[in-house]
């Protein structure tokens, strides 16, 4: 990594906290998921949380976009509860943060053009055309420019990401969350998305928090990796400390997940198909 | 098995419970959204009510045609026993406008709409659109729920007397063919034997209908579980419960005003 680059990412994280989590709890039903979860997210770093399946971080980010309730412990984005506050407000706070959901969850109903524009439509008053420009640009951002009038059920996986991270985008958040952004995505594409996290925080300036299980990406891409485990915050450290923990968990963590990814093209073949990845040419 | 039997009990509390409160709340957003700068939207109620009614009314013209030809049929049969088939007007007016209508209006729109709001409800849960728009500030209520629950309780009273019309008609028409009179007498003595009332019977019906096709609707679709197979039985469940909930209304409703 370049010295211009990290010198930037330190001027980054220095910044004051946009999100505070103390003392989270979580519960589903009966069952408890997260066990007190402090976390601290600064202005203009890209926060990466990690962990295993089961391990809460999908909560976790449940959670910190108000869509659910803590059982108890505190959530303060941009200095305020999302659970506190009265309707107005918390709509003026929803509109300072953006979500790019894990599988798009663009509107079936509607173009990728009038999703993006929903939220303009809907929070502030703009005659039609300055919301098909914004709409425009927006797309442009993602490089989904001149997708605007197709369904989202015409658009590939990455390509419905990345309309989604335009929606998100539209307001012109301080914040946005990312869920799980590499999955049921190939390298090439899913590395594409990296990019594009990337460029969002260095042109606009965004405080992102990314949810993944995604050992490669969440190295690219983070100032920070806060480590999830058992519903309790096991590190959040730089991506070099994280990488040389001596912490077992952690370390097993990312070479579990590491294995995974490195599996050989042909391996992988015989896995989906089920069968060997090299003809029988004897059988032909 | 006292255990399912209290759980499948609390469960349909829970159900209850949830229904008026979604119910309350698109009341509350229909009433009072605008000055939260949320309106729920006049186009977006038009669009809703094509979708449920322009669709139905070929099929429900059909059936309230049938309906009353088979009254006609029945009736006729029952009363020529005491030589009275020529008061078969009566009982013909009377039952479709009081209960055929409603109730086969009813049962046709919980099984076309009530399972498409269940399916779409289910579907939007699934992809995580629902979360989307609570994440945008949008009110999920707001933005589905009440358009729905508006069209539908504009469409299916509609429908009603649509029905009314047609299976009236269309009962005429077979009464004067088989009793060599004339459809202009089967028209006046219809009209000298309705009254307002029973008009408004079969209106008051129709607009509990329309509550509990999209109530039940919407509770099934949001309480999805899993994936694909999810939305099957969510689907399932809120035409079966639909029908149901109409059939045991309608009884009730006619009991009260025996009463």
């Amino acid at each position: 990594m370049s010295t211009a680059i990290a010198r930037h990412r330190q001027a980054h994280t220095a910044g004051e906290p946009v999100i505070e989590v103390s003392g989270l709890h979580a519960h589903y039903g009966q069952r408890q998921i997260l066990f007190g979860v402090d976390l601290i997210v600064k202005r203009g770093e890209i926060l990466v949380i990690m962990g295993g399946s089961g391990s809460g971080k999908s909560t976790l980010l449940r959670h910190l976009v108000g869509l659910e309730q803590p059982t108890a412990g505190t959530i303060k984005l941009l200095g305020q509860d999302l659970h506190d506050l009265p309707p107005l407000e918390a709509m003026a706070l929803r509109r300072q943060m953006g979500v790019a959901f894990q599988g798009g969850a663009l509107f079936s109903s509607l173009s990728v053009a009038e999703n993006i524009k929903l939220p303009l439509r809907e929070h502030v008053r703009l005659d039609e055309k300055t919301m098909d420009i914004m709409a425009r640009l927006k797309l442009e951002v993602v490089n989904l420019a001149g997708f605007g009038d197709l369904m989202p059920s015409e658009l590939s996986g990455g390509m419905l990401k990345r309309a989604a991270v335009a929606r998100a985008i539209v307001m012109d958040p301080k914040l946005v969350f990312f869920d799980e952004p590499s999955a049921g995505l190939d390298p090439v594409v899913s590395s594409a998305l990296d990019n594009l996290i990337l460029r969002l925080r260095e042109a606009m300036g965004i405080t992102i928090v990314v949810v993944t299980h995604e050992v490669e990406s969440a190295f690219k891409i983070a100032d920070r990796i806060a480590i999830l485990d058992q519903g309790r915050v096991l590190a959040v450290d730089s991506v070099k400390a994280i990488r040389s923990s001596r912490n077992q968990r952690i370390q097993n963590l990312l070479n579990r997940v590491a294995e995974e990814e490195q599996i050989e093209p042909a391996e992988y073949l015989r896995r989906l198909t089920g069968t060997p990845a090299t003809p029988d040419h004897a059988s032909i | 098995m006292f255990e399912s039997v209290g759980r499948g009990t609390a469960r349909a509390l829970d159900e209850v419970g949830f229904a008026a409160s979604l119910f309350g709340q698109s009341a509350f957003w229909f009433a009072l959204g605008s000055r939260r700068r949320q309106p729920v939207r006049a186009g977006t109620i038009f669009a809703q009510m094509v979708q449920i009614g322009s669709g139905a009314l070929p099929i429900a013209t059909l059936l309230s045609a049938t309906i009353g030809i088979m009254l006609a049929i029945q009736s006729i049969e029952t009363l020529r026993l005491f030589g009275a088939e020529s008061f078969a007007y009566i009982g013909i007016g009377l039952s479709i406008t009081r209960e055929f209508s409603p109730l086969i209006m009813g049962i046709l729109l919980a099984g076309r709409s009530g399972s498409a709001i269940a399916a779409r409800l289910s579907t939007m849960t699934i992809n995580q659109e629902v979360d989307a728009l609570r994440v945008i500030g949008i009110s999920p209520v707001r933005f589905l729920v009440a358009p729905s629950l508006i069209a539908m309780l504009l469409v299916l009273p509609a429908l009603t007397m649509w029905a009314n019309l047609v299976g009236l008609g269309a009962a005429g028409l077979f009464v004067s063919a088989s009793l060599d009179l004339s459809f202009a007498a089967f028209v006046t003595d219809t009209i000298r034997i309705l009254t307002a009332n029973d008009l408004l019977q079969g209106l008051g019906k129709s607009f509990l209908f329309a509550l509990l096709i999209v109530l039940i609707g919407v509770v099934n679709g949001a309480s999805v579980k899993g994936g694909a197979e999810g939305v099957g039985a969510a689907t399932t469940r809120a035409v079966v419960q639909g029908i149901a909930a109409i059939i045991v209304t309608d009884m009730i409703f006619a009991l009260l005003i025996a009463l």
